[in-house]
């Protein structure tokens, strides 16, 4: 999935992630797949994949995001599945967000439920019921 | 007596320090504002600036649409449409679907349509489909299946570029 499998790796063959970004002015519908890092500084309706999610204050997610790393900066509209979160004072959450360990600014919004999930549940994230 | 005069005292230099702050903050703010000042929002800072930019990289694939009232760059996979002022096509990048623009630069692979003003399909370029266009260049090298039309903003069907972004960056 989100490659937990990267842990397994031997450290140099761990090459930087390839950074993605959408741009404020860019809209996606639909499934977004990546093997590395994601900025969403625009808006994206539909399921991300990746291994670090980064939201920008002035971005907005519809929808589920599966990541190791999610940092919330901007709205976001549906799940997170993450071991690590990270919510800054701009975010504004309406939705769940299961995770492993989390950080919450002062100052952010959210509704919604905030389960705590064990290490393994993410790593059997893709064969639950509940991502589909 | 000395004591009553002496805190009478203190609390002016002090309160003189916050005004001494204070004047910094205008300029700055000045600074941020100056650089675009024909957009709507002159808060953005530069760091966003660069947020306005798009880049598909090569790990990424898309299932779905794209829309951009900007550029888009992209080197990785999309399966799906692509909407937007300019889209550069990268050497090792796969678009399904329909790419639209005002300049389209192809160095991958497309199978399905572009319609552009501008077409350039460059020496590395797959073009598998038809291309609607009103000014095109092909390098050699290129390859190329299907008709060439120069007709772009000739039919009703053509989409021009979106306008400004809708409610999303509101907040």
């Amino acid at each position: 999935m989100f490659a937990l499998s990267r842990v397994a790796k031997k450290p140099a063959e761990i090459e930087p992630l390839p950074l993605s970004q959408v741009g404020r002015a860019l809209k996606v519908t639909g499934l977004l797949e990546i093997e590395g890092e994601l900025h969403v500084h625009g808006t994206v309706s539909g399921r991300i994949n990746a291994e670090r999610v980064v939201l920008g204050t002035g971005g907005c997610i519809e929808g589920d995001v599966v990541a190791r790393d999610v940092c919330i900066g901007g709205r976001l509209t549906g799940r997170v599945f993450a071991l690590h979160v990270t919510v800054e004072s701009t975010a504004d959450i309406n939705g769940r967000v299961f995770h492993n360990t989390i950080t919450v600014d002062k100052g952010a919004r959210i509704d919604g439920r905030m389960p705590w999930r064990p290490l393994n549940y993410f790593e059997t994230l893709e064969r639950l019921p509940e991502i589909r | 007596m000395t004591m009553f005069t002496r805190s009478d005292k203190a609390p002016d230099p002090t309160g003189a320090k916050p005004s001494t702050a204070t004047p910094p903050s205008t300029p700055a703010a000045a600074a941020a504002a100056e650089p675009r000042p024909a957009q709507p929002r002159p808060a953005y800072t530069p760091a966003a600036q660069a947020a306005s930019i798009s880049v598909i990289s090569k790990a990424l694939k898309i299932t779905g649409q794209l829309e951009s009232t900007e550029d888009i760059q992209i080197e990785g996979e999309i399966d799906g449409d692509v909407r937007a002022v300019t889209v550069k096509v990268g050497a090792n990048a796969k678009v399904k679907g329909t790419v639209y623009g005002d300049e389209v630069e192809l160095a991958g692979s497309v199978e399905g349509k572009i319609e552009a003003r501008k077409v350039v399909l460059t020496a590395t370029a797959h073009m598998s489909g038809d291309v609607v266009h009103n000014d095109i260049r092909i390098d050699s090298g290129a390859y190329i299946n299907g008709h060439c039309k120069p007709e772009y903003g000739k039919t009703s069907n053509n989409v021009q570029p979106l306008h400004k972004p809708a409610a999303p960056d509101k907040a």
